[in-house]
């Protein structure tokens, strides 16, 4: 079959889409590795050279890296496990037979929170979670909580607007896994056994492990660059309780103008984020 | 009596307004920009209300002169990137806004011409009534000058004042502002603080403002700095240590939540009555007095800051004007135009009627702007005896802010001691200094 199609003809498909990735993906990667092997620093151009590994080094033995990093995720390990507990759970209502146009309204308003700019979102929280005027505190009660200016509130506010925004779209990838699985089966399944827990781990799970697998891939890599949300709303603060990783590197490489050691920190970040989608296909990753 | 009367109409001329003078010497702004009509330079504009002023007197500037003035509006926060992003790919900004620790910054890379290279290539174009000394010395040389050169006009200029409200103190039995830092916290302080409302608040969000508004406050009355005479940390010094440990005592009188208080947290906070003093910048002096924003404009006053062991040391910022190098022949001449326009004695009246800050000397001789300006006094005094080096104007502050902003926010909360966090800036500041070279004597120890 393949023989029968030219290289020109296969060229002709593909070439577009490799050249267009190349572009905008390839060749700032690869200028981004070679920044990262210099003294790069935007406001001392007259002092670029080479220094091999040095930004690398200053990154791996940096401490206040590493606690963004931790910091990072112990976030990802907080939100995630909510929404999909939370996504799951909807998108098992929405599987429910009845109520077509009710579920139908309610998939579309799923749509609202993934359609909110991140630092729409920010500024938002901000007023929100004011603690004087926020409405967040009148829901409670008139609570006089300070969320944007204790670490610990901080950081809770940071994973509720996590989750408000992408619990849905881990719904709605469920909600077409449970689609995936055949009628018969499940309506066999149900004759068998009243158990919905037996139900969703035996013949629906199986359905769900490839959506999973691409939420797992998905929120990890957008929660290591979750950055415009947190930025427009405590910009890593107090303190650094809200740096994660993206705003760290944002810092080093806008604020500080160091382009080289901002690089050799991306660098790293992108190898991290393969190495864990390679782990999450090993582990959770089965064709039905 | 002729010679007399000519030395008379002489001296008359001299004094007289701008267009006089100028008209006298054969200069006028239309004249010396004619051969610049219809080019346009960029320049970036802060939200604030200086700005603002410039904006709305700007249609008279364009239609004598024929150029146009494009402003670009950027948040403080992203005012350096964005600059240093279009100097570094040689962009279209054709004048550099200059916040003073910048300063070091721009003239280092060459960013910025200065203003005797100016006047030296287009003696045409320079005002006969540009008069350089009546700006405020300390002002010129801290927000526009840098190793002796001047490059900027100060353009947007602040100085630390005290705003108090005078019927929240009227109230607790003072007849006045606390006139020191020790008097703030140990007699105003908690008989201000009751029923939700608080003595004070001391913005110190994690930003520039962490570091010039809140840390470096407390370091200079008391005896403190950043470094020492050989450029080392002098944090740990007695001196810088007791205003950071006075900072971590004054924050009982200060609402919860503080280190998330940015300028607007802080101002609103007064304006609303809920803080009965608070340490800010000049500029926000229309902010607080306009009944359209504030519900205690009525009982608004200003003062200088409060003095420490050490002085008054009241926190100095602003921002300069400077032609930048990148725009060509005829764009740094309309460049300089509008920076001389702008920062003229003739127009610094019209500036602070629409709500800037001059740092022309001239204007404030005026008495009765004096007393239409409440804070034109305690500004006046500030910019006598100020520290220029208030925060190191060096090309290396952006990075050192940085690490400023952060161990000071975990001194605030508590994070570390405030010697374990002045250690952990001093360690990391001198790293700074010495991959720059001030160490190996590569650079000349200036702030």
């Amino acid at each position: 079959m393949q023989n029968r199609v030219s290289k020109r003809t296969l060229f002709g498909f593909i070439g577009p889409a490799v050249f267009g990735l190349a572009i905008v993906g390839i060749a700032p990667l690869l200028y981004a590795v070679w920044t990262s092997l210099h003294f790069f620093n935007l406001t001392k151009l007259r002092q670029v050279e080479f220094i091999g590994l040095a930004n690398y080094w200053e990154v791996l033995t940096d401490e206040v890296f590493w606690q963004a990093m931790g910091r990072t995720f112990f976030l990802l390990g907080t939100a995630l496990p909510l929404q999909i507990g939370l996504g799951l759970g909807i998108a098992l209502l929405l599987h429910q037979p009845g109520l077509t146009l009710v579920k139908t309204l309610c998939r579309l308003s799923l749509v609202l929170p993934m359609a909110t700019t991140y630092a729409v979102v920010g500024l938002l929280g901000q007023v929100m979670f004011n603690q004087k005027f926020g409405v967040v505190n009148q829901l409670m009660g008139g609570a006089d909580i300070n969320w944007i200016g204790d670490p610990q509130n901080a950081f809770i506010m940071i994973v509720f607007w996590d989750v408000w925004q992408w619990t849905p779209f881990v719904a709605l990838v469920l909600l077409a896994g449970l689609t995936m699985v055949p009628g018969e089966v499940e309506e066999a399944a149900r004759l068998e056994t009243k158990s919905w827990w037996v139900i969703l781990r035996y013949v629906q799970l199986p359905f769900l492990l490839p959506g999973l697998t691409a939420v797992l891939i998905l929120r990890t890599a957008d929660t290591l660059k979750l950055f415009d949300m947190v930025f427009t709303l405590t910009r890593g603060g107090p303190g650094a309780a809200t740096e994660f990783i993206s705003l760290m590197i944002q810092r080093v490489g806008f604020r500080a103008f160091d382009q080289g050691l901002a690089s050799a920190q991306a660098v790293i970040l992108l190898i991290i984020t393969i190495v864990l989608a390679q782990i999450y296909i090993r582990l959770f990753y089965k064709e039905v | 009596m002729r010679l007399k009367t000519l030395l008379c109409t002489s001296a008359l001329v001299s004094l007289g307004a701008t267009g006089a003078t100028a008209d006298g010497h054969g200069w006028s702004l239309a004249k010396a920009a004619e051969p610049y009509a219809g080019t346009t330079v960029d320049v970036v504009f802060l939200l604030r209300p200086g700005y603002e002023a410039i904006e709305a007197m700007l249609p008279a500037f364009e239609e004598e002169t024929g150029i146009k003035v494009n402003i670009i509006k950027h948040p403080y926060e992203n005012a350096l990137g964005e600059q240093v992003r279009d100097f570094v790919a040689q962009g279209d900004l054709d004048i550099a806004l200059i916040d003073l620790v910048w300063i070091g910054n721009f003239a280092e890379n060459e960013w910025i011409v200065p203003v005797e290279e100016i006047q030296a290539s287009y003696p045409d174009i320079i005002d006969p009534d540009l008069d350089m000394d009546d700006f405020f010395p300390l002002v010129l040389n801290a927000f526009g000058g840098w190793n002796d050169t001047i490059y900027g006009l100060p353009f947007d200029n602040y100085s630390g004042l005290m705003f108090y409200n005078r019927c929240m103190l009227e109230e607790a039995g003072f007849d006045g502002p606390p006139e020191t830092w020790e008097e703030l916290k140990d007699t105003y302080g908690p008989a201000l603080t009751k029923d939700g409302k608080y003595a004070f608040a001391l913005q110190s969000k994690r930003n520039e403002t962490q570091s010039a508004d809140s840390f470096a406050r407390v370091l200079w009355p008391f005896g403190g700095s950043f470094l020492d005479d050989e450029f080392k940390s002098n944090l740990m010094s007695e001196e810088s240590q007791a205003g950071l440990k006075f900072r971590q005592d004054l924050m009982q009188y200060m609402p919860d939540g503080i280190v998330a208080y940015d300028h607007a947290e802080t101002v609103n906070a007064f304006a609303q009555g809920d803080v009965a003093m608070i340490t800010e910048w000049s500029a926000f002096y229309s902010t607080v007095v306009s009944p359209e924003t504030s519900a205690v404009a009525d009982c608004v006053e200003i003062a200088p800051e409060p003095m420490g062991p050490a002085g008054r040391k009241p926190a100095l910022g602003g921002f300069s004007l400077a032609v930048a190098e990148q725009a060509d022949d005829d764009e740094k001449a309309a460049a300089w135009l509008f920076i001389q326009w702008a920062t003229s004695k003739a127009n610094a009246k019209e500036y602070l009627e629409r709500g800037g800050v001059p740092a022309r000397q001239s204007v404030y001789q005026d008495e009765g702007l004096a007393e239409t300006y409440k804070f034109i006094p305690a500004l006046v005094e500030s910019w006598q005896d100020g520290v220029p080096e208030f925060r190191p104007r060096f090309a290396e502050w952006p990075e050192i802010t940085e690490i400023v902003q952060e161990w000071g926010t975990k001194m605030m909360l508590g994070e570390v001691t405030t010697e374990e966090g002045a250690q952990e800036i001093g360690t990391r500041m001198e790293e700074v200094l010495e991959s720059a070279g001030y160490y190996d004597g590569d650079k000349p120890l200036a702030q």
